[in-house]
């Protein structure tokens, strides 16, 4: 009867921990992207080729290259962080957590000169994609991944 | 000393002797009717005695009767366990393996449901722009509209007349 109940127990236990997984933590992928149409694009970078159909579809460009990137791993869901290129910085304030996904604050900079500030609820299965300005024939886009 | 009563009986039963007998039948008031009476007492006794004691049992057999009762009453019982044995078949152990491998079921199959279940509910979670602003003094001419496209799960902030920057500034 004893063997009985630890087995059970073990089984219980085990069932429990697969149920409940366990709250890893989670980065985000900031990335300032240089969308433009050339004769020949390069192939999409690794961390946009998740939305490479709605990048293109929406923006109507054929290559996107990475000027700046940034990826963040977020314990508290309090933390903030800078992805910047030459000119641009996207400086993002994560101020909190919530079963949807992070409160954040984005601020894009040019050089020193704040160009455009929003406040967004980041899905953890929700990219957001902001259009910048236009630079030169192409386009500034800032990407949101949550990984 | 004893009662009259107690004397009497002793008288009955002739166990009174010598200078006590003497003195007893000649504190009786008629011993005549007294001898009388202990000739019926003498034969109730003995009338008693044939009659009832037929019927007692010595210790002998008081003994093999409860004996072969015990052994009558034990040879019915063994069928009678044996049909309980076949008939109740849930037994304490039984019922214990039933229940825990009936929650054991449970909860392999609830871990299935809410593993499924999970990122379909996550699912419905968007993206959600809460506010845009951009500086006017910049782009006076600025506009900000936000859109999701659910097909692809993405959220989209769109701005329109941002200040125009020269191709210099793609640079990494």
């Amino acid at each position: 009867m004893c063997r009985l109940l630890l087995a059970f127990t073990t089984f219980f236990a085990l069932v429990m921990s697969a149920a409940i997984p366990a709250r890893a933590d989670e980065t985000v992928w900031s990335g300032l992207v240089i969308a433009q149409n050339v004769q020949q694009p390069e192939p999409i970078p690794v961390e946009l080729t998740r939305i490479e159909r709605p990048l293109k579809e929406l923006f109507g460009y054929n290559q996107f290259q990475v000027i700046g990137q940034s990826h963040k791993t977020l314990k508290t869901g309090q933390e903030d962080w800078l992805a910047t290129s030459k000119f641009f910085g996207l400086h993002v304030d994560a101020r909190g957590e919530s079963e949807a996904g992070y409160i954040l604050n984005l601020k894009l900079y040019k050089e020193k000169e704040l160009l455009l500030e929003t406040d967004a609820k980041l899905s953890k299965r929700s990219p957001l994609i902001i259009k910048g300005p236009q630079v030169g024939g192409g386009q500034l886009l800032l990407v949101l991944i949550v990984r | 000393m004893k009662t009259f009563e107690e004397k009497w009986t002793a008288w009955l039963d002739g166990q009174l002797s010598g200078k006590e007998l003497a003195e007893f039948e000649a504190s009786l008031p008629d011993k005549a009717a007294a001898e009388a009476e202990k000739r019926d007492v003498k034969k109730l006794g003995v009338l008693l005695k044939r009659e009832l004691g037929a019927g007692v049992l010595c210790n002998e057999d008081f003994f093999s009767h409860q004996l072969r009762e015990r052994v009558a009453r034990e040879s019915i019982e063994p069928p009678r366990k044996q049909a309980t044995e076949v008939s109740t078949w849930w037994t304490i152990r039984r019922l214990f393996l039933t229940g825990t491998v009936s929650l054991a079921f449970f909860l392999v199959f609830a871990v299935f449901v809410m593993r499924e279940k999970n990122p379909a509910e996550q699912s419905q979670y968007l993206t959600q722009i809460l506010n845009a602003r951009v500086d006017p003094a910049i782009s006076p001419n600025a506009t900000i509209s936000m859109f999701e496209a659910k097909e692809d799960r993405v959220t989209v902030l769109w701005t329109e007349g941002l200040q125009s920057l020269p191709a210099d500034y793609a640079a990494k």
